[in-house]
């Protein structure tokens, strides 16, 4: 009788085992069937080495600095950090800018002018999605109608005008200076932003967006504002 | 004694050397069979140590308490109600009852062969 009983619970337990198990499977990982097809992997790996490329290359750029530092500890530790100033400074947007790069005009379109409309300034919307696409093309610096952009340039409307760093834009035509690393990214720039879709939103907007051809030299302008800081205070001279 | 514990671990063994897997939407109705199967399990445990262990209830209620509790989970879906929340309740209250069954009588069962 015994012996019956525990072979009964033997054969439950020996089932309440596999059923916590394949529990246990499903749970810690979970199947996830790859539906992607082959472009779509191309697409990421070619991102990934994308990536790649731009981490070795600031790699390579914060060893130069790290060598730069070692170098000057014999000579001028002053030097190597004035130098780091003005590479945050070039780097943010608070010096002027010389340099390979592309010019956009932005101008009435034909037909506004044919029909006799009034021009229309730009609307910040419309400015914004051109320099989120800007920025997406990898530009360095960029400088609308003059004012110069920086990481907190606010574009917004304000009573009814458009305004860059707080002044307004004026109607169209003005210009849109666009500094790149090198002049093959700028004629890189120059395709992409030729083959982009927003020269079809510029043309909703009675705009037309002329791009210029790629530079060898076009000058920008520093921001001439003051940079407000929230968290980092000057420490004051003869202080460490 | 050791009969058991051994199928368990043959059972858990087999289990995880398979890698066997079910899909997701079937996931709650194998949480709620094991769940089932456990109160099952505690239940003939304490039936067997309470000597009024049947056989035939034992191994017929773990087999349609799996069907059932899957049963009310598959009602379930397909109302839109959490059925299944109604079995694991039910189980779960059982699955404690049963085991603070189990200690009581384990104690009772351990000092009185301390006395002797």
């Amino acid at each position: 009788m015994k012996k019956t009983v525990y072979i009964r619970f033997t054969i439950i337990l020996l089932i309440v085992g596999f059923m916590l198990a394949v529990q246990y499977n499903t749970v810690q990982n979970p199947e996830t069937r790859d539906t992607r097809d082959i472009w779509a992997i191309r697409q990421e790996l070619s991102k990934e080495t994308e990536t790649h490329s731009e981490l070795l290359s600031e790699v390579y750029m914060l060893d130069q600095t790290i060598l730069k530092y070692g170098n000057m500890v014999s000579e001028s530790a002053a030097f190597a950090l004035e130098d780091t100033v003005v590479q945050l400074k070039e780097d943010i947007g608070l010096v002027d800018y010389t340099g390979p790069g592309l010019t956009i005009k932005v101008e009435p379109s034909l037909e506004s002018i044919a029909l006799g409309q009034p021009v229309e300034g730009i609307s910040p919307d419309l400015l914004i999605r051109l320099i989120n696409e800007i920025n997406r093309f990898k530009a360095k610096d960029i400088e609308v109608d003059g004012k110069r952009i920086i990481y907190s340039s606010p574009i917004r409307d304000v009573n009814g005008k458009t305004t860059v760093n707080n002044i307004p834009v004026r109607n169209a035509p003005f210009m849109i200076r666009i500094g790149t690393s090198t002049y093959d990214e700028a004629q890189k720039m120059y395709n992409q932003l030729e083959a982009s879709t927003i020269g079809d939103d510029f043309y909703i907007d009675n705009l037309k967006l002329k791009i210029g051809e790629p530079e060898q030299i076009i000058r920008i302008s520093a921001y001439d504002q003051p940079v407000n800081n929230h968290f980092l205070k000057e420490v004051p001279e003869g202080e460490s | 004694m050791w009969l058991p514990l051994l199928g368990l671990i043959l059972g858990i063994s087999l289990g995880l050397l398979t890698e066997m897997q079910v899909p997701e939407i079937y996931e709650s109705y194998l949480s709620i069979a094991v769940l089932a199967a456990l109160d099952t399990l505690f239940g003939g445990i304490r039936a067997h140590l309470q000597h009024v262990y049947d056989d035939k209830v034992f191994v017929s209620g773990f087999f349609f308490n799996i069907a059932l509790a899957a049963a009310l989970a598959f009602l379930g879906v397909h109302l839109g109600i959490d059925l299944y929340l109604a079995a694991i309740f039910a189980f779960g209250v059982r699955l404690f009852q049963n085991i603070a069954v189990i200690r009581r009588i384990m104690l009772t069962k351990w000092s009185e062969r301390k006395k002797q």
